[in-house]
């Protein structure tokens, strides 16, 4: 049984519950819509923003480091082999992860939930319910990269001795984890169970 | 809720209507569309400004890293290596790089490449900031595109000529390269107007070659008549014209240095590549002016006979003192066949016509006319020292008087032979020598005792106390005279004077009348009379000396024989004659008759009574009187004196030479003469002065 089914509709925003042909919520004036009927071109969409976004975030310099006597251009992928070089595996970890396991594993998240729902696949359910939930609130901590990438910048301008500024992979990179976060809020987690329904009904 | 069907009708199957893709189409499409667009577009870009890839060959590519080191162009960033690798053979490195794509089109077969690292040199300090960046590569290539390459070799060394400078490049050859390295300066006026690249052999490897590049506008003063030469070190030139020592900056007393100047006008504008001689010192330079290297020469053979000892190649060959040519050739030539054959020294000397006079495009065939003339005319070679210290020499050509007629052939030898006459070769050894034995000679011993010995009478003198006390002796002599001075006496003097003046105009008035005058007369004619004895007295004398000359000239013929036994008897004789009293006395006598005379006038002053006057006048008389007196022994004084000069000849024609006994004699002689010359002065004396017998002066 769903809300759709009983002829009502609920707000995302506030939980108000309202009849089908509602149009707009009566408490916070939000739109209604039973189901997203584009929810997944957008997640789609988005998606493929977000990955186009993390290619050059990969490829193009993240930080351009110049000091009194060397200058160094290090992409996301060359910073973490340096720190491994230097021995900082920890934080080798720590960068590898936030910078390119969660966002690849978010793509792969989001397209498996794409994917599943398209086909209307009923198999857990409450898996991919979770985690949906899990790639909502994952999503986010991409961003600590770029905030690194911000708050270095920002201190170490010493002039001729040592500055650090960010190159055209720190942009790349927050628009993917943008992209990508919205591509997130995009789906339509109840399509998750119409499929259950259509199989039922 | 029921399995069974809900009433009514069947529910109506109702399909949406099928709206248009493009308006099921979400506008979120949007987005990813523009990613991909700015994201193939900004690869586009990089793709496209990436640039050209180069690779450099290099031997050394010490401290080039890739993805650091960059390629500049007259220091400004053009490019960067990307990978840094060997090639197959490990033989070199081969550096890839990528050049802009605006610089690349210049990057055609003249562009060279060479690592900058830190340079210090003699001249300087280079490179200093790539100590801290770390080396770059440096390009050099000219403003032109040409067909662009893209395998380049790499130098070693930095070039030194940009093709960004305008300049002249020539090119300078020289015997050798010790002293030219990569770098030095050419100096113009004192001015560093260019510099020498690496030297390097020429084609043949007979001589070194060196590229040399002069900045403009200072290569406008480069013609076809300019003149280069060495000034690295310093030079010590020792020849005819003394010691000259020449040094030049320290940069190029180190890394040596050519200068350059144009001389004469006239020469032709340079272009690239043109070639010039470095000579080796300024003088062979500027002499080098004035001889056509391409000219004739004409090549004449001297054959000396002495050695030729300090005649060296390269001597000058002077004609009445003007460099006309040099010695190219000294050796031995046997001249003559069997008994008569003799080995001569051969000296070639090598005759520029044009120095001769000829004018310019003079002929050796020319000069070889004009010389043969003038040896006919008596021109002939001869060696000249040119410098008495190292003894060098030249040849001179020079015009004898009253030379034995010779003319130019072909006797031996390739060379037309130019007839030699004596050398004139001071030998330094031997001057050096005649002018110490001057100075042995000198009496510089006896100097010294002479000097010594006044010294110690001066220092006698001084010590002695007589000497001393004399300051004492004048402060109290001045003592008295100031106390006479002072003394009312004294004051007393100028009042008494004046009263005796008018004592003296009336003794004077009171002498008029006694007839003073007359009574003087008298005197003074007897002293007259006593004068003209006198007179006739010395008359002889002249004679006794013309007798002693004589006597003195047979002197000199005399015979030794005789000298010894004659020579105390005469001497003996002269002394009797020049102690006996008659000689002793007559000064004497004189001096008395002056005494008697002055005494008289003494009195006459002192007494000033005209009364004394006559009497006066009377004793002056006997005083006249006794003086004709001895005066009037004057004649038997000659006589005796004849008398001896007679006996002295007979005795002394006997001796021969002039001898010590002899030069005794004419001492003797000499002092007689002497005597007689004193009678004579002091009769002369009288003559001209008659008064003086009375006034006592």
């Amino acid at each position: 049984m769903s809300a759709r089914a009983a002829g009502l509709v609920a707000c995302r925003n506030c939980g108000q519950v309202h009849q089908l042909d509602t149009l707009r919520c009566k408490r916070c004036d939000s739109t209604l819509q039973s189901r997203d009927s584009q929810s997944l071109q957008k997640v789609w969409a988005w998606l493929v923003a977000g990955m186009i976004a993390y290619v050059p975030a990969n490829l193009y310099p993240m930080l351009l480091t110049s000091t009194l006597t060397d200058r160094s251009e290090s992409t996301i992928i060359g910073g973490v082999i340096e720190l491994v070089d230097y021995g900082a595996i920890g934080i080798a970890l720590v960068v590898f992860a936030a910078s390119v396991l969660i966002p690849v594993g978010k793509f792969a998240a989001i397209i498996y939930l794409a994917v599943s729902v398209q086909r209307g696949s009923g198999r857990n359910r409450h898996g991919r319910h979770k985690a949906y939930d899990v790639v909502e609130f994952i999503g986010r901590w991409s961003m600590i990269d770029v905030f690194v990438v911000a708050i270095l910048s920002a201190l170490v301008q010493l002039s001729a001795i040592a500055t650090i500024n960010p190159g055209i992979a720190a942009v790349s990179f927050a628009l993917s984890v943008i992209f990508t976060m919205l591509a997130a809020q995009s789906f339509d987690p109840r399509l998750i169970w119409d499929a259950d329904r259509t199989i039922h009904d | 809720m029921t399995d069974t069907p809900p009433p009514g009708p069947a529910p109506m199957h109702i399909r949406p209507a099928k709206t248009p893709l493009l308006q099921r189409l979400s506008l979120v499409w949007v987005v990813p569309i523009i990613a991909l667009a700015v994201s193939l577009g900004a690869a586009w870009q990089t793709y496209s400004d990436r640039g050209v890839r180069i690779t450099i060959t290099f031997d050394n590519a010490s401290g080039v890293q890739a993805g650091t080191t960059e390629i500049r162009y007259r220091d400004i960033r053009v490019g960067l290596v990307e990978a840094v690798e060997f090639d197959e053979g490990l033989g070199t490195i081969l550096v890839h790089a990528r050049i802009d794509q605006d610089i690349a089109p210049y990057l055609d077969a003249d562009a060279q490449f060479w690592v900058v690292r830190p340079d210090v040199s003699v001249r300087g300090i280079s490179g200093l900031d790539t100590v801290l960046s770390g080396p770059f590569i440096e390009g050099n290539w000219n403003t032109t595109a040409d067909v662009a390459q893209t395998n380049f070799t790499g130098l070693d060394r930095p070039v030194l000529t940009r093709a960004s400078q305008r300049g002249t490049i020539i090119q300078l050859q020289s015997d050798n390269a010790g002293s030219i390295a990569a770098g030095a300066p050419v100096l113009h006026k004192g001015l560093e107007v260019g510099y020498l690249e690496k030297p390097q052999l020429n084609f043949d490897g007979s001589g070194v070659v060196v590229s040399a590049f002069i900045e403009a506008p200072y290569d406008r003063r480069i013609t076809s008549s300019t003149r280069f030469w060495d000034i690295s070190g310093f030079s010590v030139s020792f020849g005819a014209g003394g010691v000259a020592l020449n040094v030049n900056s320290l940069a190029s007393l180190i890394e040596g240095g050519v200068e350059f100047d144009t001389i004469v006008s006239g020469g032709d504008p340079v272009t690239d590549g043109q070639s010039f001689t470095i000579f080796p010192s300024e003088q062979v330079a500027r002499d080098s002016l004035f001889v056509d290297p391409s000219a004739e020469v004409l090549r004449v053979a001297v054959l000396f006979e002495e050695s030729v000892t300090g005649l060296v190649r390269g001597a000058d060959v002077r004609f009445q003192g003007i460099r006309i040519g040099e010695v190219s050739e000294i050796s031995a030539i046997v001249v003559g066949e069997g008994d008569l054959a003799e080995v001569r020294l051969q000296a070639v000397l090598d005759i520029q016509p044009s120095r001769l006079g000829l004018g310019a495009d003079a002929t050796a065939d020319a000069a070889m006319t004009l010389l043969s003339d003038f040896v006919e005319r008596g021109l002939r070679a001869r060696m000249v020292t040119g410098n008495i210290l190292s003894g060098s020499l030249f040849v001179e050509l020079a015009q004898i008087e009253d030379a034995l007629p010779a003319i130019m052939a072909r006797t031996s030898g390739r060379y037309p032979v130019i007839p030699t006459t004596d050398s004139d070769i001071s030998d330094v050894a031997a001057t050096a020598e005649g002018v110490l034995a001057r100075i042995n000679a000198l009496p510089v011993e006896e100097l010294m005792n002479g000097a010594i010995d006044m010294m110690d009478s001066i220092e006698r003198l001084v010590d002695s106390e007589d000497t001393r006390a004399v300051p004492s002796s004048v402060i109290a002599l001045l003592d008295e005279a100031r106390g006479l001075v002072g003394s009312e006496e004294l004051q007393a003097v100028p009042a008494e004077l004046r009263s005796v003046i008018v004592e003296i105009d009336a003794i004077v008035a009171r002498a008029n009348d006694a007839d003073l005058v007359t009574s003087l007369d008298n005197v003074l004619e007897v002293a007259s009379s006593a004068l003209v004895n006198i007179e006739q007295a010395t008359r002889n004398l002249p004679r006794i000396t013309a007798e002693i000359e004589t006597l003195t000239v047979r002197a000199n013929q005399l015979e030794l024989d005789a000298l010894v036994t004659s020579a105390a008897s005469t001497l003996d004789a002269i002394d009797a004659f020049v102690a006996s009293e008659d000689t002793r006395a007559l000064p004497g006598s004189l001096n008395g008759a002056l005494e008697e005379l002055r005494a008289v006038m003494a009195e006459l002053r002192a007494g000033g009574a005209v009364e004394n006057v006559n009497t006066l006048l009377a004793s002056a008389n006997a005083a006249a009187r006794a003086v004709e007196d001895a005066v009037s022994t004057l004649p038997a004084l000659s006589a005796q004196a004849g008398r001896l000069v007679s006996q002295s000849e007979a005795v002394v024609a006997s001796y021969s030479e002039r001898s010590r006994f002899n030069a005794e004699t004419l001492a003797t002689l000499r002092e007689i003469q002497a005597a007689a010359t004193a009678v004579s002065a002091l009769a002369r004396a009288i003559q001209r002065n008659p008064n003086s017998l009375i006034t006592g002066r």
